[in-house]
């Protein structure tokens, strides 16, 4: 065995998870799990109205409820003064705030207009029903795509808070010299992350101070936020994301309650105040999202090529617009990705986001794109049928491909991927399209239920460095985290990671990333994350970027303190640095099987033995690298499927699903896995069960987890997931996976749902309702 | 979502739980599995003053088959009426309730007072025409499926009342067909069926505020083998007698047609055929 066999890389293989330890054995620390001295519990007071003013709250009898010490509402000294201003420099966007607690007027049910400080969240829930408010009912506005009665602010009087419109090319020109041209009218479900656990936070104000303590995906940015609110210096504001489960996007927000926890922390010094959502506050006033409706029209030539793309968007954007990405993070991203991985010249597309009297849209893993994906592989299947084309050879008639990259999309986007044509192949293979296509024939020929076929090809937009952002312009730029190495003095490796994990791994991840860097093996590195105060800087869990943007930084910051030790090594040994190796903890000199010395060695000198320190070096080892991709990394991906349909019932039976996607250079296997499964599964969720549903007064029908339906197990099939690997242009070659599975999944699901049937599915969820009725049709 | 305060009484008998019940004044409510009540609780739709758990009252989790019909006690829980083989259509149609979590704790008496006309074992009770019995402050009675449930979650147990035991007549042959929207769901729409004698008794959940007991006129009356055309034109009675209300799970219309067809299915599960599947039109 050679020493390279013994240290063999930790990345590229499925090491056991660091955080698994606790996770499963029930000793995970989340914040529902904080208990301080002190401590008291939080309970908000909700409008039941969708829209109406405010006319007076009267917390007179809630104060006498057993165990209450204080009631807050908007008008409170505390709170009056303080709004969150979602903020956008794109040209017409319509800038309004968003009170911690309703002011005037509620935008929808479900906000949060008075809170009550109790002994026990019990207390403060009695406390909460004796809140008495009185609201003047104004006429509620739920369809993004209908004129407002009554605006949901008075700055946007059509209720658009964002408009924009993406153009290359001459789209009519072209579609006038399309040989075919296919319409479509498309709306998505409104649907949200809905992780195990819901938001929680508390926060303790002390010697003018703010720890908060936050299930938060982004802990840098809540604190920054935070320090401009609450005006407060940002060194004084600690932010502890401890375990957290599960999040897709929903947590990357800061939201009102948050703020509200804030301030009335400060209000009341040296009383730590925690609030844990439950699942109908989740449910009615966490961000939802994919609330959508397309018309589209596309041009193709004989051949097959895609010529033009005409689409109009609109995505309703909900009460507010959501802080601090702004009502335009699902429209933007909607008109900059529309296209997918298909090459296109001639593109317009105008995009909207829309307020309207319904809980707040926010990112939801995937942005936007589950929607396009299936506006777009709408527009191919029925491109399909006109020219009388495989729906396939049409797809792989217009796919970006490797001689094309880097292509600069309509939007002028920069992929790098060309992967998409490997990932359909492999899929189609794995699939066995053919044996499938057979079954179909044969069914039609001698009965049985009838079968689809459905495909999605997607690329997933990972790892946004500075000049990538596909989203609104805001008043910070999320290209670049941060991470710091340390070599303790018994030559351990502590890593300060700016990432944040909600159960994804990233700490292991990050100690695969950094042991290899460095040299040394996995089980010697520990890393802290999900505290501001002990880390530099991390954007967070958002757009599938830590694996890319944190792994950099931990490859770079690695790399870096290798460099320290090989360099006070070669002093220390009087050996040339440029013929010196650190494996799995010890230094080696070039061709050379016994170490020179060990890493722990080089370390007690660094830290304990100063006198041995040679001419020139300052003692520690340690050392912070930034990253940023500068672009991006796409990821490619593909998914296709057989689902069989029980006429008689709607029933939709998958019989078959294989997703074949890129993610580049693969850290750790299980992982990447985990993630394209799970996230295909949400897909599967909200292209057949998830569906927010509000009445046409504003009351949201699906209130429970009864109503509201989140696949299970028992619903989800048996995924067969395939990989091809282009390496990224970025440290550790990697490209970004928690999203991609949740792209196809509506495309998928409608697609077979039309193939099997000969129908048009235009609106999802695709329900055994809506099945039934198509096949009435 | 924490539950408005309530106290706590354990009932150690049926006295006890009915005298409970009344020095409640109409406020009280019978704990038994919770696996309805409690949700309701969280979500402060109910404020019951006391809880009566009856949970450890002796001798009402029996289960014995006497001429004929199974006697079960009120306590008996789902995964017992899904194990046990006296009474093979209630086996059945409890094997449909919820998950295994729920299942061990709902008990058979709580699903019939709570009156879900979407549950399975209302459906059960009303197919096989049982019966309940009930416990009150002037002694016990007894009350037929067909008084039992008043309208959606209201059932003819009074305040004051508990549901002590439960009578289901052992069918001669049965069949049960459900359609949820996921596995464990509350049924979009469930058929009981059940033939006593040359009678046959469908009845339909999840398409009125009660089970709807099936009128089918002269259709009920069935000899030891029914004919395939037989099914179908119970099953088309069987839609034709529902007016289901549209809801977020689908039109009326749709679930007239979901009657239809679990009606087929629950019947050819009777008749000892297997379920048809219905081609496209």
């Amino acid at each position: 065995m050679t020493p390279d066999d013994q240290h063999a890389p930790a990345s590229g293989t499925s090491v056991r998870r660091k955080e698994d330890v606790r996770l499963l054995t029930g000793r995970g620390r989340f914040v529902s799990d904080l208990a301080l001295p002190r401590m008291r519990h939080v309970a908000f007071v909700r409008s039941p109205v969708a829209h109406g003013r405010i006319t007076g709250v009267d917390v007179a009898e809630a104060l006498e409820v057993d165990g209450v010490s204080a009631v807050f509402t908007g008008e409170h000294p505390a709170i009056a003064p303080v709004a969150l201003r979602a903020q956008s420099a794109l040209p017409g966007y319509v800038e309004t705030d968003q009170p911690p607690l309703a002011r005037g007027k509620v935008r929808f049910a479900g906000e949060a207009v008075a809170a009550v400080v109790a002994a026990d969240r019990y207390l403060a829930e009695d406390g909460a029903e004796a809140v008495v408010v009185d609201y003047d009912p104004l006429p509620p506005t739920v369809c993004a795509w209908v004129e407002p009665e009554h605006p949901v602010h008075d700055e946007a009087p059509d209720n658009v808070l964002l408009s924009r419109t993406f153009r290359a090319g001459d789209a009519d020109a072209a579609l006038a010299e399309a040989h075919v041209v296919v319409d479509r009218e498309l709306t998505t479900n409104r649907h949200g992350g809905n992780p195990i656990e819901c938001r929680a936070g508390v926060a303790r104000y002390e010697d003018r101070r703010l720890t908060f303590w936050s299930g938060t995906q982004v802990p840098y940015i809540v604190r920054t936020q935070l320090a401009e609110l609450l005006d407060l210096p940002e060194g004084n504001i600690r932010v502890i994301a401890p375990d957290v489960g599960g999040g897709f996007g929903v947590k990357a927000v800061l939201y009102p309650e948050d703020v509200a926890l804030c301030l009335m922390a400060m209000a009341m010094p040296g009383v730590p105040l925690k609030w844990v959502e439950d699942r109908v506050e989740h449910l009615l006033a966490a961000t939802h999202a994919r609330d959508h409706r397309y018309v589209l029209r596309a041009g193709f030539a004989a051949d097959g090529e895609l010529l033009a793309v005409s689409a109009d968007a609109w995505c309703n954007a909900g009460a507010y617009s959501v802080y601090p990405w702004t009502a335009g993070i699902e429209p933007l991203m909607a008109g900059g990705l529309l296209t997918g991985p298909y090459k296109l010249a001639h593109y317009t597309c105008t995009v909207r986001g829309v307020a309207t009297n319904t809980s707040p849209s926010g990112p939801y893993r995937g942005v936007a794109r589950p929607s396009t994906v299936f506006a777009m592989e709408a527009l191919m299947d029925s491109g399909a049928r006109a020219l009388g084309m495989d729906p396939i050879a049409l797809r792989r008639r217009n796919l970006i491909l490797p001689a094309d990259v880097p292509y600069r999309m309509p939007s002028r986007l920069v992929d790098d991927s060309g992967a998409y044509e490997a990932c359909l192949d492999k899929a189609v293979a794995t699939f066995d399209l053919d044996r499938w296509r057979a079954e179909q024939t044969r069914r039609r020929v001698e009965g049985g239920r009838p079968l689809g076929i459905g495909v999605g090809v997607y690329n997933e937009l990972t790892g946004l460095g500075r000049a990538a952002s596909a989203g609104p312009r805001m008043a910070f730029r999320t290209g670049h985290d941060a991470c710091t190495v340390r070599i303790n003095p018994d030559g351990a490796v502590t890593v300060f990671s700016g990432v944040t994990s909600q159960g994804q791994g990233l700490e292991t991840t990050m100690a695969q990333v950094v042991a290899d860097a460095l040299g040394v093996d996995y089980d010697d590195v520990e890393v802290r994350y999900g505290d501001t105060d002990s880390s530099l800087w991390g954007f967070g869990a958002f757009s599938s970027r830590q694996a890319v943007i944190s792994g950099g930084a931990a490859h770079l910051a690695g790399e870096h303190v290798r460099g320290q030790v090989l360099a006070l090594a070669a002093a220390l040994k009087e050996a040339p640095v440029e013929e010196l190796d650190l494996r799995g903890g010890q230094i080696h000199m070039a061709g050379q099987e016994k170490p020179i010395i060990s890493l722990a060695e080089v370390a007690r000198v660094a830290y304990l033995q100063s006198d041995r320190l040679p001419e020139g070096f300052e003692p520690g080892l340690e050392g912070t690298r930034f990253y940023d991709p500068i672009r991006g990394a796409f990821a490619a991906g593909a998914q296709i499927a057989a689902l069989e349909i029980d006429p008689a019932t709607g029933e939709i039976g998958i019989l078959d699903w294989v997703c074949v996607e890129d993610a580049g250079r693969i850290v750790h296997p299980v992982i990447v896995d985990g993630q394209i499964a799970g996230s295909i599964a949400q897909g599967i969720g909200g292209a057949m069960y998830e569906h927010l549903v509000y009445d046409d007064a504003g009351n949201l029908s699906t209130g429970t987890l009864l109503d509201y339906l989140m696949p299970t197990a028992g619903e989800i099939p048996e995924l067969r997931i395939g990989h091809v690997s282009t390496p990224a242009a970025n440290p550790t070659g990697v490209r970004g996976v928690g999203e991609g599975g949740t792209l196809a999944p509506n495309a998928v699901v409608a697609g077979a749902v039309a193939d099997a049937l000969g129908v048009e599915v235009d609106d999802l969820p695709v329900t055994p309702a809506r099945v039934w009725e198509l096949v009435q049709r | 979502m924490k539950c408005p305060p309530f106290s706590y009484h354990r009932a150690t008998d049926v006295a006890d739980a009915v005298a409970a019940l009344q020095a409640a004044d109409d406020e009280g409510k019978i704990l038994a599995g919770g696996q309805s009540l409690v949700p309701v609780l969280a979500l402060r739709l109910a404020r019951p003053s006391v809880l009566v758990d009856v949970n450890r009252v002796p001798g009402l989790d029996s289960l014995e088959r006497r001429d004929g019909v199974l006697q079960a006690g009120a306590l008996v829980r789902h995964l017992a009426l899904a194990g046990q083989a006296l009474h093979p259509l209630a086996a059945e149609a409890a094997r449909w309730i919820g998950h295994t979590a729920i299942r061990s704790r709902g008990t058979l008496g709580g699903s019939l007072a709570h009156a879900d006309p979407s549950a399975e074992l209302p459906a059960v009770l009303r197919a096989c025409d049982g019966a309940v019995h009930v416990a009150g402050p002037a002694g016990s009675r007894r009350v037929g499926a067909d008084d039992l449930f008043v309208g959606a979650l209201q059932s003819a147990v009074g305040e004051n009342e508990m549901i002590t035991g439960v009578e289901l007549p052992v069918p001669d042959a049965w069949g049960f067909a459900e359609f949820a929207r996921r596995h464990g769901d509350f049924a979009v729409v469930a058929v009981a069926a059940a033939r006593f004698g040359d009678r046959v008794r469908v009845a339909v959940g999840g398409v009125a505020g009660v089970p709807h007991l099936v009128d089918a006129g002269d259709l009920d009356h069935v000899g030891d083998e029914i004919s395939d055309d037989h099914v179908a034109l119970l099953a088309a009675a069987a839609a034709d007698d529902v007016d289901p209300a549209s809801d977020l799970h689908g039109c009326a219309g749709y679930r007239r047609a979901l009657t239809e067809q679990m009606t087929l299915r629950a019947l050819a599960d009777l008749a000892g055929r297997p379920q048809p599947v219905r081609e496209p039109a």
